[in-house]
């Protein structure tokens, strides 16, 4: 390690504090007044905003971990009051959707908030009886969620990453337990294809079964049974 | 994640929209967890802290409109500043101590700085132009929130003089950046 020469002449200001304060570097009290001055000082918040625009490049450097499923419950429990119930089956969900954590680039997100916005808007106040599924591989670039309404008995599933091959189409199956596959049907858009689903084939839509997407010839499978590559596929969770 | 869609979610949690901060949590939270576990090496503490973040939040969310900052920016602040409070608070602060004798000076990794985009690059460039001793100091306070306590003692000089010498750094650093 060098040496660092030694120097008496301190620069002062308001802007090294707030570069100071930017960087974590101030002791617990002088933190505190920093804190203080960001609330009712503008011109020292405004310092403070642009080390902060400067240093956020750096923020890259900070790898992503995923965070262990039940605090998502237990952040519920303390804003909300959520009780044990809900906490259980959320941290199940948030479990099964683990590839949501590590797909790097979710340009996703966004479609996924429309389609659960509109989910979550029509169930606004009443008991949450929704499944969920996201389905996924690790070799192909295709990724797809799913969402079932109970009560509508539809199943709406959208790409939220690749698309549908030209000239082939995309099948979805349910897979329960060591059943053959049933087809859902083909995606007719990438956008949202809404899958009506019968109550027999409703009742095996549960937690655990699986949902899968195969390349097949337009229109579908010819034969009742995936022929194709399989290109994603998810378990189902309730959330 | 869009930064268009993280602002859409931020703005839709200000107007306490439950299902937007499932989504916004499931697709931030791993980015959060990982500045928290960073800067405070040890799991169950950032566990809290990570439940503490999201409760602020949830509570700040209407602050986002007005902050002129991308999305990411503004939770990652959060979780460092939070968790650098946190830290700061632990009591006695011979923890951290043990840290600047135990844990060696980050070094950018080459594989992340090859692969930094182009505002990345700028700033490393720019910490580049300082001394080495210097440039891993700031990196080291901004990325695992060392205190000047701990850099000073790690650099075996007195407090001022590690304060000194920080805010030069600062000061060629703002230079360059604003070049």
């Amino acid at each position: 390690m060098s040496t660092i020469p030694p120097d008496d002449t301190m620069p002062e200001g308001d802007d090294f504090v707030a570069a100071e304060y930017v960087l974590g570097v101030l002791p617990e009290q002088e933190r505190r007044d920093a804190v203080r001055r960001i609330e009712n000082d503008p011109e020292f918040a405004r310092l403070v905003a642009n080390w902060q625009r400067q240093f956020d490049p750096l923020n890259e450097q900070f790898q992503p971990v995923t965070a262990p499923n039940y605090l998502k419950g237990q952040v519920d429990q303390r804003l909300f009051g959520i009780d044990s119930g809900r906490v259980a089956t959320g941290a199940s969900f948030w479990n099964s959707l683990a590839f949501w954590r590590t797909v790097a680039v979710a340009a996703l997100a966004l479609v996924i908030f429309n389609v659960s916005r509109e989910y979550v808007q029509r169930q606004a106040g009443s008991a949450p009886s929704q499944l969920i599924a996201s389905m996924a591989s690790d070799t192909g670039p295709l990724r797809s969620v799913a969402i079932f309404d109970d009560k509508s008995r539809k199943l709406k599933v959208t790409l939220v990453a690749g698309e549908i091959p030209q000239g082939k189409s995309l099948e979805l199956w349910l897979i329960a337990g060591k059943d053959a596959p049933v087809s859902l049907g083909v995606l007719k858009s990438p956008k949202i294809t809404e899958f009506a689903v019968s109550t027999p084939v409703a009742a095996k839509l549960r937690d655990g079964t699986t949902l899968a997407i195969s390349v097949e010839p337009v229109g579908g499978s010819p034969s009742g049974a995936p022929t194709g590559a399989v290109v994603a596929a998810g378990s189902v969770s309730s959330i | 994640m869009t930064p268009e869609g993280i602002s859409e979610l931020i703005s839709r949690v200000a107007l306490r929209d439950r299902a937007a901060f499932d989504v916004l949590y499931s697709s931030t939270s791993a980015k959060l967890f990982g500045v928290c576990l960073r800067i405070l090496g040890n799991r169950s503490e950032a566990e809290d802290a990570l439940q503490d973040i999201y409760v602020k939040i949830w509570n700040k969310a209407d602050r986002f409109a007005v902050s002129d900052t991308s999305p990411i920016s503004w939770l990652v602040a959060i979780a460092r500043n939070h968790s650098i409070d946190v830290l700061r608070a632990r009591k006695p602060a011979a923890a951290e101590l043990e840290k600047a004798v135990g844990v060696a000076e980050p070094s950018p990794n080459p594989e992340q700085s090859a692969i930094a985009s182009g505002e990345t690059k700028r700033i490393n460039e720019c910490l580049d132009q300082l001394d080495t001793d210097r440039a891993s100091a700031v990196r080291g306070a901004y990325l695992n929130g060392e205190s000047y306590d701990l850099l000073a003692i790690r650099h075996r000089v007195p407090l001022n003089t590690m304060r000194t010498w920080l805010r030069r750094s600062l000061m060629k650093l703002k230079e360059c950046l604003e070049r």
